[in-house]
């Protein structure tokens, strides 16, 4: 008799349990498909990751890219700036177009997402109070041979003689320029790179800001540096020695 | 009660089969059969009858068509009651099934099941493994989600392989050159038409014949089969040591099939239908679309082939498995049964089995994906970018760039194709790097013209930081003493 009450008493257990189970079962799809749709993913923080950490850094910094998270340099760059440049990208540089339009996996919309969250998220609408930054975009060309004294009084401290090099690291190197775009040296001159202690326009010399004119002069000096067929010999290689592999 | 009886008699006065099918469930077997051993063949019936059944309710709702085979399993996953459960078993069944054919067939080989005179029984199981496969690979493409198309993709990849008929093949599969709606319908007449008659015909001559030759007797070490006494020692052994099948043995088949099926539906109810995955849009590349778990291996072995392997592999390697197994009756027909005195077989079974774990592991590794994004989203770890020059900054951004990310990983993130590259530096000099990704070479694509010189110039100067730090990169020699006694190379 009392094997028969433990068995009912198991079973009694086991259909309680299976009923509280069928209640709300794990293994019950959620709504909605399974896999979102990409072009349907709407939020920021996930378009973000997937698209644009691996280069400007997961908190806006700390990439190989400029920091997009840097408050100055939201400050100094519109919304139209981070739309455009996400939209085409920006050719000859590792930049890449992320629109659909331009070849890219993203929607108008989706871009729009993330040019708008990385205002809101990262931007500080005060920290260039008083302070009156030269524009994001060029209005005055720029003299290069100015631009070399420009650099003397500017950069020459940390970036070495011609910018070949000292307390930090060359900036003429011609692999490097062919890489980089006259509006991003434009932009780091203006910004900075925080994060690597690099300074913005106000703190290359203590006390003494950068004109407008002064940024367009250096950028445009550094452009005259840019070699005519930048990376080519290889460095440091040598035809008879490279049989090793 | 008295009416099932007299309808029963009924029946049986005009089919006459009443007489047959009691003496079928009490023939007398040996008694060391109704073992915990003999229970697979069973579960595997069973758990088919339950693919049949959930099978039936699924294609009432389900639609072969490309346009709406995904919005369909929606439908059953979300609007009809208990949809999703079906879907669930069905799919949960599938697995299992292919699992325990598998696991029936170890069972088999080991216990020497397999010889005189049961060469036929074990060679129409080889042909029920492969169409249980066929069920499994075609269910899965009627999914008809990202996971099936890749799924798809394998399966037809290794039939284009065939010389001369391979087009032919692929067109015959596919109804065209590509997945697409004749693709689905084909693949629907397969798996609800063509296999399940295969797969029932070859269970109903399976089972005549177990039930005409008797169940295996338990292998004992000593008792050797030959063709000329093996019968006569058998029915010896059942009369002397027999009991009746039913009930003596059935019990526990019926007790492991059920806790086979209660499983199924506990994997149901916790883990859920499979998929559908995203839609088969082929032009949604952001997905790291992925075979069913018995084909992984597969994919694995696949994408670890050299190209130039990859044609024999797959139309040898199918050839001699299938030709094997059908052979191994033949080849070792008679002799010793017990798998104590077997060790080879022992052996190549544990071989197997590590074979295909491994490989099915290294399998889920997404890295395989045809398109992939880690790219993007996985950055260059923040102390392989400290104190680094401009230029070797920008090299970091083209490794971003051009993928590198995804087969090859940094700090232990990133892909696992490629060589980690924490220490290339200390491998491989300025010279050999660039060749490395200009040339490419064993699995890694050959980048030259995709990179510009000062984008692989840039690259090298990056490569050329990875090392451990106190170690310097390697240089070349004849360089490094060139470099020393002429002039220091200019230094980006
Ligand atoms: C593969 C690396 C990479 C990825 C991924 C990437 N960027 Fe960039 N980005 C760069 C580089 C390199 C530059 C500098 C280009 C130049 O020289 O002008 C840049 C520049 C920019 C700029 C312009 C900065 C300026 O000078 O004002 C913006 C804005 C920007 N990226 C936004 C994005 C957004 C948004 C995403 C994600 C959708 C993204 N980037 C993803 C590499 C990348
Ligand atoms: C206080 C020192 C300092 C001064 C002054 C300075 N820089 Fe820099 N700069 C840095 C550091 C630090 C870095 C980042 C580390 C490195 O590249 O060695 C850097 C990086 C750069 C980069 C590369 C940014 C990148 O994304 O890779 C450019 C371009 C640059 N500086 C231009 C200039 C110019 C032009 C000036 C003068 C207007 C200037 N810098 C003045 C310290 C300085
Ligand atoms: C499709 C996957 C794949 C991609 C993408 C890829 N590689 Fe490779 N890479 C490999 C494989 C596989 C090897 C090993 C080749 C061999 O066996 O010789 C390798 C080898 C290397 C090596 C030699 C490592 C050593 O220790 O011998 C270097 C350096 C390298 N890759 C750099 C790169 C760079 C830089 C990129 C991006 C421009 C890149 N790889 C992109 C797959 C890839």
């Amino acid at each position: 008799m009392s094997l028969l009450r433990q068995v009912a008493l198991g079973v009694a257990g086991l259909v309680v349990l299976g009923l509280s189970g069928c209640a709300n079962p794990p293994g019950k799809p959620g709504p909605g498909p399974e896999v979102v749709n990409p072009d349907s993913i709407a939020d920021f923080a996930v378009l973000y990751k997937a698209n644009c950490a691996g280069c400007h850094g997961f908190d806006g910094k700390g990439g190989a890219a400029i920091a997009l998270g840097d408050p100055v340099y939201l400050a100094v760059a519109d919304d139209a700036v981070l739309r455009r440049v996400a939209t085409e990208g920006v050719p000859g540089t590792s930049m890449p177009a992320f629109a659909k339009s331009k070849g890219g996996m993203l929607t108008e919309k989706q871009v729009e997402i993330i040019a708008h969250g990385i205002r809101e998220k990262w931007a500080k609408p005060d920290v260039l109070r008083g302070a009156d930054p030269p524009p994001y975009a060029a209005t005055t060309a720029g003299n290069s041979s100015r631009g070399a004294d420009v650099y003397t009084i500017f950069c020459a401290s940390c970036h070495g003689i011609a910018g070949k090099g000292g307390k930090a690291s060359s900036i003429v190197n011609g692999s490097f320029l062919a890489l980089m775009s006259d509006q991003e040296l434009r932009t780091i001159v203006i910004v900075g790179r925080p994060e690597l202690g690099a300074p913005d326009w106000r703190g290359n010399v203590p006390g003494k800001s950068m004109s407008a004119q002064d940024v367009s002069d250096v950028v445009a000096w550094l452009a005259s540096q840019r070699a005519q067929f930048p990376g080519e010999p290889y460095p440091q290689t040598d035809k008879s020695t490279g049989g090793t592999r | 009660m008295r009416l099932i009886e007299t309808i029963g008699k009924w029946l049986d006065a005009r089919l006459q089969i009443g007489e047959t099918i009691r003496e079928t469930a009490e023939h007398s077997v040996p008694r060391d059969t109704a073992s915990w051993f003999y229970v697979f063949g069973s579960a595997a019936l069973v758990v088919f009858m339950l693919q049949i059944a959930t099978g039936i309710m699924l294609a009432l709702i389900y639609v072969p068509s490309a346009g709406q085979a995904w919005n369909s399993l929606q439908i059953l996953n979300h609007s009809i009651t208990l949809g999703w459960f079906i879907r669930g078993l069905h799919g949960w069944g599938s697995d299992f099934m292919v699992a325990i054919v598998l696991i029936h067939m170890v069972q088999v080989f080991l216990f020497g099941a397999y010889k005189y005179p049961r060469e036929l029984t074990w060679m129409v199981g080889v042909l029920l493994l492969l169409v249980t496969l066929g069920m499994a690979f075609t269910g899965q493409v009627l999914r008809f989600d990202q996971d099936a198309y890749w799924g798809l993709g394998i399966g037809v990849s290794i039939a284009s392989h065939v010389p001369l008929m391979g087009s032919w093949i692929v067109s015959l599969m596919l109804g065209g050159p590509i997945i697409a709606g004749a693709t689905l319908t084909r693949f629907f007449a397969l798996h609800v038409f063509v296999i399940p008659g295969l797969l029932i015909g070859f269970v109903a001559v399976h089972l005549l014949m177990v039930i005409k030759l008797g169940i295996n007797e338990w292998p004992m070490p000593g008792r050797i089969v030959r063709k000329a006494t093996y019968v006569k020692e058998y029915h010896e052994l059942t009369k002397k040591d027999g009991i009746p099948f039913v009930p003596a043995a059935v019990w526990k088949d019926m007790f492991f099939s059920g806790a086979i099926l209660l499983a199924v539906a506990a994997c149901a109810i916790y883990f859920g239908p499979f998929g559908p995955s995203g839609q088969p849009d082929p032009t949604i590349i952001q997905t790291a679309p992925r075979p069913d778990f018995f084909f992984l291996w597969l994919y694995a072995v696949l994408s670890f082939l050299p190209p130039s392997m990859e044609t024999p592999a797959m139309l040898i390697g199918p050839v001699v498995v299938i030709g094997g197994l059908l052979l191994l009756p033949f080849i070792f027909g008679e002799g010793e049964k017990s798998w104590k005195r077997r060790p080879i077989a022992v052996l190549t079974i544990l071989l197997v089995a590590v074979a295909l774990g491994t490989l099915t592991h290294l399998a889920t590794y997404t890295p395989w994906s045809p398109v992939m994004d880690a790219w993007s989203s996985l950055p260059i770890p923040a102390e392989y970018l400290h104190n680094r020059s401009a230029l070797e900054r920008q090299g970091a951004l083209v490794f971003q760039v051009k993928q590198c990310h995804n087969c090859h990983s940094l700090d232990h993130e990133g892909g696992k194709r490629g060589p980690a590259l924490d220490a290339v530096a200390l491998q491989l000099t300025d010279d050999q790097l660039i060749r490395q990704v200009i040339q490419g070479g064993g699995n890694m694509p050959a980048y030259g013209k995709n990179l510009s010189p000062a984008e692989t110039t840039a690259l090298v100067s990056f490569l050329k930081t990875l090392h451990p730090e106190g170690r310097p990169p390697a240089r070349d020699a004849a360089l490094a003493h060139a470099a020393g006694s002429v002039a220091p190379a200019t230094h980006p």
